[in-house]
């Protein structure tokens, strides 16, 4: 089911334009902003895989990321990092998208372990997502079966130096080839597959949107798409409805 | 006039170094290095300077607002050494009243987030409220009524009068046993965090809140933090001669609490009702009691 197929992303970067933010207290104090971005960061640690386990080390006495200023956060509207730790069944794949989108920009994505570079040991597993970068873009890969809390934390490092000096914007890439991104999840999740997140809406609001936003597999999205409606609200206790 | 600006800003800066200590504590205690100096800065910077926020309607961006505003008002009643803002015209009972603004403004933003976790957290919180809001007023008005007077200027002026014998702590212990123990329930802080509980409800209140909005409730931590040990220090350890002295005081309150916290779990909500009300306000009855005979 999900086979190599050559993507156009890998190893190609696009040029960086200084273009104007959506927020305006952000454009005054650009550089100051990057460098508090660098030193703070709030990450949603995405548990799904055995790589998971470096996490707690890494987080407590022995390695203490928080003298970097990177500390767990628990919803993904309060979150800079997405984590993810390890094999991606198909199935979680699917509420880390819907995680992915539900957080607030600039974010940042990292996939810990072989297991989310290319499969890893999983290779051969008809239920494993390969390469999370099919799927969203990833901002640093943290290889190893599975990798040290020191790897963990240069890791870290790396993708902090890479926010103060304003390169780690995988994130508009997201909005800027969605369709190549959306084509992915369809793959996998059929064609029927749509998130809450308004994603190309959010392309223009923040001017990222560009020729590689639409194509046909966004298309595709606007024949299935079903308005969103709020949830009815019920209650279906027998007893209760008993009582009224 | 000057001083309404900064005296609020004092209790910022004085905050943000209060947020500071708290997490070294917790970091020491888990032997840990624990952040670099201004940590909560570029915190508050980061979460200002995010690209998206995410609002849910002007009444989530007022109640952060009032979270806030309550607590900066509160703060402008509470004598600095040098300055007496409104506290002449204020007194204890304005001040009571605005300490619990930030909670129900804290309500109104919550709940219209919408968010089944966020309603839990923030019933949970203003259950705790009116846990701790009883030995606290008992506390306050017990000071009141020793001294005769609701001003904290004539309040602390007694207790400057004579060094430490006139110091509240010395005069009345058991009223200041019982409002430590009743500020560590409103500092929110184990064993009394139910309500933010993060493995549990995701920390309940700020759930919904990213960018801007938890960036506001990370002030307003400053300003919680600030407050409660200033309050405490004006009620019973005699106020600030000078700078100095009221800073050492403040934090040395504000550490007792953070220090008692990392070493424990949490309590459900109808047994922090029920730890509240019955050893705080019981002791602080008694309290008064003793000060009556
Ligand atoms: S790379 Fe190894 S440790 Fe990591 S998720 Fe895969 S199998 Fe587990």
């Amino acid at each position: 089911m999900t086979e190599l197929i050559k993507t156009p992303r890998t190893g190609e970067t696009l040029p960086v334009k200084a273009g104007k933010r959506t927020n305006p207290l952000a454009n005054v104090f650009d550089e100051l902003v990057r460098f508090a971005q660098s030193r703070s960061l709030f990450m949603l640690h995405y548990c799904t895989g055995c790589g998971a386990i470096e996490l707690p080390p890494s987080m407590t006495s022995r390695f203490d990321m928080e003298r970097l200023g990177i500390q767990p956060m628990v919803s993904p509207r309060q979150a800079d990092i997405l984590l993810v730790t390890g094999y991606v069944s198909v199935k979680t794949l699917k509420r880390i998208i819907l995680t992915y989108e539900q957080m607030g920009s600039p974010k940042y994505v990292i996939g810990i372990c072989s297991c989310t570079v290319n499969g890893g040991m999983y290779w051969q597993s008809y239920a494993t997502a390969k390469k999370l970068n099919d799927y969203m873009p990833v901002d640093i890969y943290i290889a190893g079966c599975m990798p040290r809390p020191e790897a963990v934390i240069a890791g870290l490092r790396e993708l902090m130096e890479n926010i103060r000096q304003g390169k780690a914007d995988s994130w508009k890439d997201y909005y800027r080839h969605y369709d190549h991104y959306l084509g992915h999840q369809q793959r996998l999740f059929g064609e029927t597959w749509q998130t809450p997140t308004d994603v190309i809406a959010e392309a223009r609001h923040y001017g990222l949107f560009g020729p590689d936003t639409l194509g046909t597999h966004t298309a595709l999205l606007e024949q299935h798409q079903r308005p969103l409606e709020a949830l009815e609200m019920k209650v279906d206790i027998p007893e209760l409805m008993a009582r009224r | 006039m000057i001083e309404l600006i900064l005296m609020p800003l004092a209790a910022f800066v004085i905050g943000l170094a209060m947020v500071l200590m708290m997490r070294r504590i917790g970091a020491r205690l888990q032997r840990r290095v624990g952040p670099p100096l201004l940590q909560p800065l570029w915190d508050i910077i980061k979460l200002h300077g995010k690209e998206t926020q995410t609002s849910h309607g002007l009444i989530h961006e007022l109640g952060i607002v009032m979270a806030i505003g309550g607590f900066v008002a509160a703060v402008t009643l509470m004598p600095l050494p040098g300055m007496n803002g409104l506290a002449e015209q204020g007194g204890l009972i304005a001040l009571v009243y605005m300490m619990m603004i930030p909670s129900l403004g804290l309500a109104l933003g919550v709940g219209q987030c919408a968010n089944p976790n966020g309603s839990i957290g923030i019933s949970r919180a203003l259950t705790a409220m009116l846990a701790y809001d009883i030995p606290m007023v008992i506390v306050v008005f017990g000071v009141a009524f020793f001294y005769g007077s609701t001003s904290l200027v004539q309040i602390i002026d007694a207790q400057q009068a004579g060094g430490f014998a006139t110091w509240g702590i010395a005069e009345m212990p058991l009223l200041a046993f019982a409002g430590l123990f009743a500020m560590q329930a409103m500092l929110g802080k184990q064993p009394f965090e139910i309500y933010v509980a993060p493995a549990e409800i995701a920390t309940g209140p700020m759930v919904e809140m990213g960018g801007k909005f938890l960036g506001g409730l990370f002030i307003m931590q400053c300003f919680q933090l600030y407050a409660a040990g200033a309050l405490y220090t004006l009620l019973f350890l005699g106020g600030g001669e000078n700078w100095l002295t009221f800073l050492i005081k403040v934090f040395a309150v504000v550490a007792i609490p953070m220090s008692i916290a990392f070493l424990f779990p949490r309590y459900r909500t109808e047994d922090v009702v029920r730890l509240v009300w019955k050893w705080p306000a019981m002791i602080g009855l008694l309290g008064i009691a003793f000060l009556m005979y």
